[in-house]
C-alpha cells in the first residue's frame, strides 16, 4: 500500500523535513507515528496525501508515485484516502451531515447511499443524534468525531489521522483512537500521528518515532 | 453527468449560500445588472419598433399624385390607365375626396372629431400610386411630366428620416451591447473571485478530499448565472410594462406610427434579453474562475 525508500522532503526555505525514511504498509495495518512537535509528522502526511512531494528518494502509495502537476492522479489518489485533519476542516454553516456527505459527492454514488453512508458513520462515532446540528454548535470532541465519520463514510483504503487526539482530555482521545481503529473495514490501513505516546493502546500492530525527521521503528 | 445529476439539489444549496454570505454585495450586483440589461432592453425595442416602421413604410411604397379638383371622372380614369403604364408602377386607384376623408377618420380613431371642425371636406381627390421603391425616382420624374397631374407627394422624406434614426439607434444599441456585455463580464467574474477567495478554506479542504474542479466550480458558475439571469428577467419584466406605457402614449398622438404588436415585441425582447444574460452571466463565471484559479 505504501513503499517509501530514502525518502527525503527538503522544503523550498532549506528546512529538511524528512531523511532517508523507509516505509512499508500493508493494508489493514494500524500505524502509530509519534514524536515531538517538528519531527516531521505531519510532512510525511503531506507525503502520504500528495500535498508534498519527496525531494530525493522514491514513494509510491496504492502501487504508484505521485509528482506535482499530475492533478488526475492525485485527485484519484485522495479519493482514495480518509484524511483527518488536526484542525478537522469542517465545513462551516452546514451540519454534521451534509459534512459528512460532502466527503462523498464526488465519489460518484447515488445519493440515497450516501445518505445511509453517512448516517451509518454518524451512528459509528456516537452522533447520530447531531446529525441536523451545524458543526460550529459542536464540540471540539464532537468536530473531531464528525472528521472522522467523514473520513470512514468514504470507506479508504487509509485513514490518515493528524493529531487526531490534540487538545482531547485522556478518556476523549482514548474514544477517538478506540474509533478509528475500531470502526475501520479489515483491509483498510490505519496511520496515526500523535505527540502523545503515553495514549496510545498496548499491543497495536506497530509504533513508528520520527525525531527530527529520521525515523526508526519503535516496536510493536 | 452522473456527479452533476447525483448533486444538482447540493450546487443549488451551495449557490444559494454563497450568495447569503455576501447578500448586500450580491444584491447590489444583481439590481446593477437588471438596470444594465433595462437599458439594453429599450434601446433594443427602439432599433427593432425602428426597423418595423421602416419595412411598413417600405413595403407601402406609394405616392399620391394630385390632379386638377374638376376634372371629370373619365378623363381621371383615362390618366390612371395613362400612368399605370408607367415602368415600376404596380398598381393606380383614384380616390375620391369622400374617401380621402374616411382614411383619415380610421386612421385617427378617437382623436378623429379634429375633422369635425371643418365646414367642408378638407381633402382633395387623388390617384393612389403603388409603386417598386427600387423605381422611386423615375417614376416620379415620369408623374410629375403627365399631363394633368398637379402635384405629386412622396415619403421618401420621412423614409430617409427614419433611416437615419434606425442607423443611430442601431449603432446605440451596438454601443450598449457592447457596454452591457462588459460591465456583466466584470461584475460577474469580480463576483465570483471574491466568493472564491471568501470559500478558499472550504475549497481547500475539497481539494484535499480529491474533488475535482468542476465540482468545486459549479456553485460558483451557477451563483454567476443566476445573479445575471435574474437581472435579464427583471429588466424584462421592467422593461414589458416601460413599452406597455410607452405604445399607450405613442399609440394616441401619433396613431399613423406603425408600430409592431406589443405582444411579440415584449416577448422577442424578453427571450433575447434572457438568453443574453445568461451567455455573459457564464462567461462571466467562466472567466472569474480562470482568473482565480491562476491566482491560487
Amino acid at each position: 500500500m505504501i513503499a517509501a525508500k530514502n525518502v527525503t522532503l527538503q522544503y523550498p526555505d532549506g528546512t529538511v523535513a524528512l531523511k532517508n525514511i523507509n516505509l512499508s504498509v500493508k493494508p489493514g495495518e494500524v500505524i502509530y507515528i509519534t514524536g515531538p512537535s517538528g519531527s516531521g509528522k505531519t510532512s510525511l502526511l503531506k507525503l502520504l496525501m500528495a500535498v508534498e512531494f519527496p525531494t530525493a528518494g522514491t514513494l509510491e502509495i496504492m502501487g504508484r508515485s505521485y509528482s506535482r502537476g499530475q492533478a488526475g492522479p492525485i485527485r484519484q489518489l485522495r479519493r482514495m484516502l480518509g484524511p483527518v485533519f488536526q484542525d478537522f476542516k469542517l465545513i462551516k454553516g452546514r451540519t454534521a451531515l451534509e459534512n459528512i456527505m460532502l466527503g462523498m459527492r464526488f465519489l460518484g454514488i447515488p445519493a440515497a447511499e450516501m445518505k445511509k453512508n453517512a448516517a451509518e458513520a454518524l451512528a459509528k462515532v456516537g452522533l447520530a443524534n447531531k446529525a441536523n446540528t451545524p458543526v460550529e454548535n459542536l464540540s471540539w470532541g464532537e468536530c473531531q468525531r464528525i472528521s472522522i465519520a467523514r473520513a470512514l463514510a468514504r470507506k479508504p483504503a487509509l485513514i490518515l489521522a493528524d493529531e487526531p487526539t490534540g487538545n482531547l482530555d485522556r478518556e476523549n482521545a482514548l474514544n477517538i483512537l478506540e474509533l478509528l481503529v475500531g470502526s475501520k473495514d479489515e483491509q483498510t490501513a490505519v496511520l496515526i500521528t500523535t505527540h502523545a505516546t503515553h495514549l496510545i493502546p498496548e499491543n497495536q500492530n506497530r509504533i513508528i518515532r520520527l525525531k527530527e525527521g529520521v525515523l526508526e521503528e519503535a516496536g510493536a | 453527468m452522473k456527479q452533476l445529476r447525483y448533486n444538482f439539489g447540493y450546487f443549488l444549496r451551495e449557490a444559494g449560500v454563497i450568495m447569503r454570505m455576501n447578500l448586500l454585495s450580491h444584491l447590489t450586483s444583481f439590481f446593477s445588472m437588471a438596470l444594465i440589461f433595462l437599458l439594453l432592453a429599450m434601446v433594443l425595442a427602439g432599433w427593432w419598433v425602428g426597423n418595423h416602421a421602416i419595412a411598413a413604410i417600405e413595403n407601402e411604397a406609394e405616392i399620391s399624385a394630385y390632379y386638377a379638383e374638376d376634372m371629370p371622372g373619365n378623363a381621371v380614369l383615362r390618366l390612371a390607365e395613362e400612368i399605370q403604364n408607367i415602368a415600376g408602377v404596380k398598381e393606380v386607384l383614384p380616390v375620391s375626396a369622400e374617401e380621402a376623408y374616411k382614411r383619415m377618420e380610421e386612421i385617427l380613431g378617437k382623436e378623429a372629431r379634429v375633422l369635425t371642425y371643418f365646414d367642408d371636406n378638407p381633402f382633395s381627390p387623388f390617384l393612389e400610386i403603388r409603386i417598386d421603391l427600387a423605381a422611386m425616382e423615375q417614376v416620379l420624374q415620369a408623374v410629375q411630366q403627365t399631363d394633368g397631374i398637379e402635384y405629386v407627394r412622396d415619403n421618401r422624406e420621412v423614409l430617409e428620416r427614419l433611416r437615419q434614426l434606425a442607423g443611430a439607434v442601431r449603432l446605440l444599441g451596438y454601443l450598449i451591447i457592447t457596454a452591457v456585455g462588459v460591465s456583466t463580464l466584470v461584475i460577474i467574474s469580480h463576483l465570483i473571485r471574491t466568493g472564491i477567495e471568501n470559500n478558499r478554506e472550504q475549497i481547500n479542504t475539497l481539494l484535499l478530499l480529491g474533488a475535482p474542479d468542476s465540482f468545486i466550480a459549479f456553485p460558483f458558475l451557477l451563483t454567476g448565472l443566476f445573479l445575471s439571469v435574474g437581472g435579464g428577467m427583471l429588466a424584462a419584466v421592467l422593461a414589458g410594462f416601460a413599452l406597455r406605457y410607452l405604445f399607450l402614449r405613442i399609440e394616441g398622438p401619433l396613431p399613423f406610427l406603425p408600430l409592431p404588436p406589443l405582444g411579440s415585441l415584449v416577448l422577442k425582447l424578453a427571450v433575447f434579453v434572457i438568453l443574453l444574460s445568461a451567455l455573459l452571466g457564464l462567461a462571466g463565471s467562466f472567466s472569474g474562475l480562470q482568473t482565480a484559479k491562476h491566482k491560487s
